[in-house]
């Protein structure tokens, strides 16, 4: 027996129209995750939902694209509904989308953007509604569930920074049907005690956990409030519609914590720097004027008569000084003076002269002969010396020259 | 509410007082008027703050308050 050989175009079609025929296979509804989400310039959109078992590929034309309402992206878990259908070209077959809906907590996503939306449109994000947190605060409100890390996470944190604050529970349900109701009721009740300072929020969980506190009647709560929120819902990556409404955001339930409560050693370290700073200050004052006390205390008594007084008796007493060394100094050039004279006076008396061997020499009337033109032969004459006088007759007389100078004789 | 001064706005008041107190040629009298002002706002920023431990309190059905 010979088996049919077919073309690869005639076996393509042969299985094209078998899913044709296929009733249920004309609109089916599948359930996956978006992954390689490609937007075509034509308007087409080719992507492939996911699930842990297997992936199919999928498209959604141009002309269907009234069955999308938002943007698809990866990740996103969705419910598609369309036609599959074979691609003969490649062999493959493939979902036809018509229309795309978000599936479960995808619906919520849908839901949160909607309302937010609405709510930002609404002006309840406006930071001019924003009231500012009071730093320092009595009384601490808190709604949130009475167990679980939350409520804990914020009375240890709380306490720790400052024992003193009041902390007032409103033990609200925070998941499930009652929690709008729930939380609602918890700001109210806050807002006739009083606080100052409200912290609304819960640990964290899924988006169904955390979806009271994106329902539109508690961010309308929040956003009444006359008493300043702060929301703390989750973890650092939930965002809630109330974080967009409160007063301030806190990441978690421990950081609403920190931002509601001062710290209340610090405080008091403030206070210690503010002492300080106050003493310091005013002694600085007090020294500038006692500086300036002593300053002018010091002028007074340079320009006072006493000081007068002395400073003229000091300058007499220099003057004294100066006159006294002045006149001795004086005295002693001239003693010096002197003595030179003594000594000079010394070289020039006959009888020192007489004493080194000279004589004087006179005729008998007296006369000095000091020219030897002044005696003749056989005269008499008186010689001088140091110890006596001689009398003696002239034997000779010769001139003689000595040489220059000999006038000169008074000279020292 | 009596709309006494905030902790907050004793400080902004003393960081004036003190300002103005460490400011050159102030006369001495001003200084000590400053000085006394600013022990004062000290000492009632310390009264201000509540020294007293609290127990937390939790609200129940009847909006009375008990112990958490």
């Amino acid at each position: 027996m010979k088996q049919n050989v077919y073309t690869v175009a005639q076996i393509n079609a042969y299985i094209k129209n078998m899913f044709t025929q296929d009733y249920m296979l004309r609109f089916v509804l599948v359930k996956g995750e978006v992954s390689n989400c490609k937007y075509h310039s034509s308007g087409h959109i080719y992507f492939t939902l996911k699930d842990a078992k297997g992936v199919i590929a999928c498209v959604m034309f141009a002309g269907s694209r009234t069955g999308l309402s938002f943007r698809l992206e990866e990740g996103q878990m969705v419910v598609v509904g369309g036609t599959i259908d074979v691609y003969e070209r490649d062999g493959k077959y493939q979902l036809y989308a018509r229309q795309i809906t978000l599936d479960g907590a995808g619906l919520l996503y849908e839901k949160f953007d909607r309302l937010k939306h609405e709510l930002e449109e609404m002006g309840m994000f406006a930071p001019e509604y924003k009231q500012p947190i009071p730093k320092y605060i009595k009384t601490l409100g808190v709604v949130t569930a009475p167990t679980g890390a939350a409520v804990r996470d914020i009375i240890n944190i709380a306490t720790r920074r400052n024992p003193y604050v009041q902390i007032i529970l409103y033990p609200a349900v925070v998941q499930g049907d009652q929690a709008v109701a729930s939380i609602v009721n918890g700001i109210r009740a806050l807002e006739q005690i009083g606080v100052d300072v409200m912290i609304v929020g819960r640990g964290g969980g899924s988006i169904e956990d955390l979806w009271a506190f994106n329902e539109e009647a508690v961010a309308q709560a929040v956003f009444d409030s006359p008493i300043p929120i702060i929301s703390a819902v989750g973890h650092e990556t939930d965002t809630t519609i109330i974080d967009f409404v409160a007063d301030l955001r806190a990441p978690t339930p421990s950081a609403a914590a920190e931002l509601a409560v001062y710290d209340f050693w610090q405080l008091m370290d403030r206070l210690t720097v503010y002492r300080t700073t106050l003493n310091h200050a005013i002694q600085v004052q007090v020294g500038r004027y006692a500086n300036r006390l002593e300053n002018l205390r010091l002028k007074v008594k340079y320009l006072s008569p006493a000081n007068q007084i002395q400073q003229k008796r000091t300058y007499c007493m220099d003057l004294e000084g100066k006159l006294n060394r002045t006149i001795s100094d004086a005295l002693t050039r001239k003693k010096h003076e002197m003595a030179l004279c003594a000594e000079k006076l010394k070289g020039l008396s006959p009888l020192e002269k007489l004493s080194q061997g000279y004589a004087y020499v006179e005729d008998t009337n007296h006369r000095v002969i000091n020219d030897v033109n002044r005696v003749k032969e056989d005269e008499l004459i008186q010689i001088y010396i140091k110890n006596g006088t001689i009398q003696a007759r002239v034997s000779k007389i010769e001139e003689v020259w000595y040489g220059e100078g000999v006038d000169t004789g008074t000279d020292i | 509410m009596a709309k006494e001064l905030t902790l907050e706005q004793i400080f902004e008041k003393l960081e004036g007082t003190i300002g103005k107190l460490e400011q050159e040629d102030i006369p001495l009298e001003e200084s000590f008027k400053l000085y006394k002002e600013g022990m004062k706002l000290v000492k009632s920023c310390n009264d201000r703050i509540d020294k007293v431990e609290k127990e937390v309190l939790k609200l129940n059905e009847n909006g009375e308050l008990d112990e958490f």
